[in-house]
């Protein structure tokens, strides 16, 4: 779901249903498997779409409480615990508790705080606006939008309650999903953001690589190079879009905002550098270039020399990638997306 | 260092005419397909005479010292004597001709500088 988890009725995996049970996973202790807002949509008629953990059991009495509250309506929490007797005697289990908000929603008509709430988000991912969905995680369903642009729509019930929500949404809008209690109520706060989108300069194995892995990672990817032959949609059939034409053209036209990660994989300064020039003015989300440390400096060099501040010219992150050590294709480009992942999250990279 | 190399790397770290042409008449871009040099060179074309030339280019050093000798060069030539300039003009611009394998790349602008005029000539009003 590259919306970040939301659903539609015109979506063809839930159109003809009458209704669904929407699972979140609000909270965990312990090591899981997916993180926070994880979700599966369980139709009436059994189909499945998504997933709260890895699989296994857990997930099995997701599905089993859903079909129940599908045919029932309402909502409740289901809490499970992530082992079991005989899984923690021979160590094959992670440990831990999860909490999973189960809500059901119906699709055929009536009013559904639930599915308003996720249209108005879906709204607000159209405009490249990131949104966040407070729902309460007991009692009846209520839901209460706060979007990027500074939009609330929906309550909580009452005004005092929508403005303690929406000053923590403010804060999880940059952050991540999580739940907070808020004058003794827990409520749940569900961020979807418009995905990242990776513009690749330089149609090599290295981008062949990328654009199968961010397929798998929910991220947009965009194919940038001067050469017809290199850049197509045959070598690059998991790619957005492949463009060919003057590359720092290309560039300033597609890699802009902070959910842009531009990754520099020509290895040829004639496409680095005017690539560059464009990047390091903008406030793309990360920057890196294929190269040596050895090369990188040398155009970290050409670009001081062309008035480029130390500050800007520090966003560059050459050589590209975490240090995992590999040299394959698609090892670079699993080095290069691990660490676009650890910048997104904020960790060292 | 050769003079060829020397000559090359100053215009490849200050350019002449880098950037687009305000009030351009004729434009041409030009691509090496494999190495993948581009090149849009546009000119501004009045009574005959090349008043003005600029080139906008993600390519090698050799391309983009090229683009800048050609595009001071021209300025001020008639017609007739923008289309003449050739290879050996770049090669003497540039103090010497390229390894072999970087011809094309010393060429790409005189033929998209050659083109470039054409299309200011079949726009002229």
């Amino acid at each position: 779901m590259a919306t970040g988890g939301l659903f539609h009725p015109i979506d063809p995996l839930v159109a003809g249903e009458p209704a669904v049970a929407l699972a979140t996973l609000i909270s965990a202790t312990g090591s899981t498997s997916k993180k926070i807002g994880a979700k599966m949509i369980v139709g009436q008629s059994g189909r499945l779409l998504g997933g709260v953990t890895i699989g296994g059991c857990v997930d099995a009495q997701v599905i089993e409480a859903a079909d129940a509250l599908v045919a029932s309506g309402g909502r409740r929490v289901l809490s499970i615990a992530l082992d079991d007797d005989e899984a923690r005697e021979i160590g094959l289990t992670c440990g831990g508790t999860v909490e999973v908000l189960l809500e059901a929603v119906p699709l055929n008509g009536g009013a559904s705080p639930v599915l308003n709430a996720h249209r108005t988000a879906s709204e607000a991912l159209a405009r490249d606006e990131a949104a966040v969905i407070v729902t309460p995680v007991d009692g009846a369903a209520a839901a209460l939008v706060v979007t990027e642009g500074g939009m609330r729509v929906g309550t909580l019930g009452d005004l005092a309650s929508d403005d303690a929500a929406a000053a923590i949404a403010a804060d999880v809008l940059t952050g991540a999903s999580r739940t907070e209690t808020v004058s003794g109520r827990r409520l749940y706060f569900d961020r979807h953001a418009p995905p990242t989108t990776l513009v690749i300069v330089g149609a090599g194995q290295i981008a062949m690589s990328l654009t199968r892995m961010a397929r798998e990672l929910e991220l947009r990817s965009i194919v940038i190079d001067g050469r017809e032959r290199y850049a197509t949609a045959e070598r690059f059939p998991d790619a957005d879009e492949v463009l060919v034409g003057m590359p720092s053209e290309l560039v300033a036209r597609v890699a802009n905002g902070r959910r842009v990660a531009a990754i520099l994989v020509a290895h040829d300064y004639k496409y680095e550098l005017p690539a560059l020039r464009h990047l390091l003015r903008v406030p793309v989300g990360y920057i890196g270039m294929l190269g040596s440390r050895k090369r990188g400096e040398a155009v970290r060099a050409l670009l001081r020399d062309e008035g480029f501040s130390p500050e800007e010219i520090a966003r560059i992150h050459t050589p590209i990638g975490l240090d995992l050590g590999g040299k394959s294709p698609p090892e670079v480009a699993l080095s290069i997306l691990a660490e676009i992942v650890a910048v997104r999250c904020g960790k060292r990279a | 260092m050769t003079a060829f190399r020397a000559i090359v790397l100053e215009h490849f770290r200050r350019p002449h005419n880098r950037g687009p042409l305000e009030h351009a008449t004729g434009h041409a871009e030009g691509a090496n397909a494999l190495c993948g040099d581009r090149i849009r060179i546009q000119v501004r074309v009045a009574n005959g005479v090349v008043e003005a030339a600029g080139f906008t280019a993600d390519a090698c050093a050799v391309c983009i010292a090229s683009a800048s000798v050609l595009t001071v060069y021209v300025r001020g030539l008639s017609l007739g004597a923008a289309r003449g300039v050739d290879a050996a003009w770049v090669y003497g611009a540039l103090d010497g001709e390229p390894p072999r394998g970087r011809l094309k790349c010393a060429l790409l602008p005189l033929e998209t500088l050659h083109r470039a005029v054409a299309d200011a000539v079949a726009h002229a009003p």
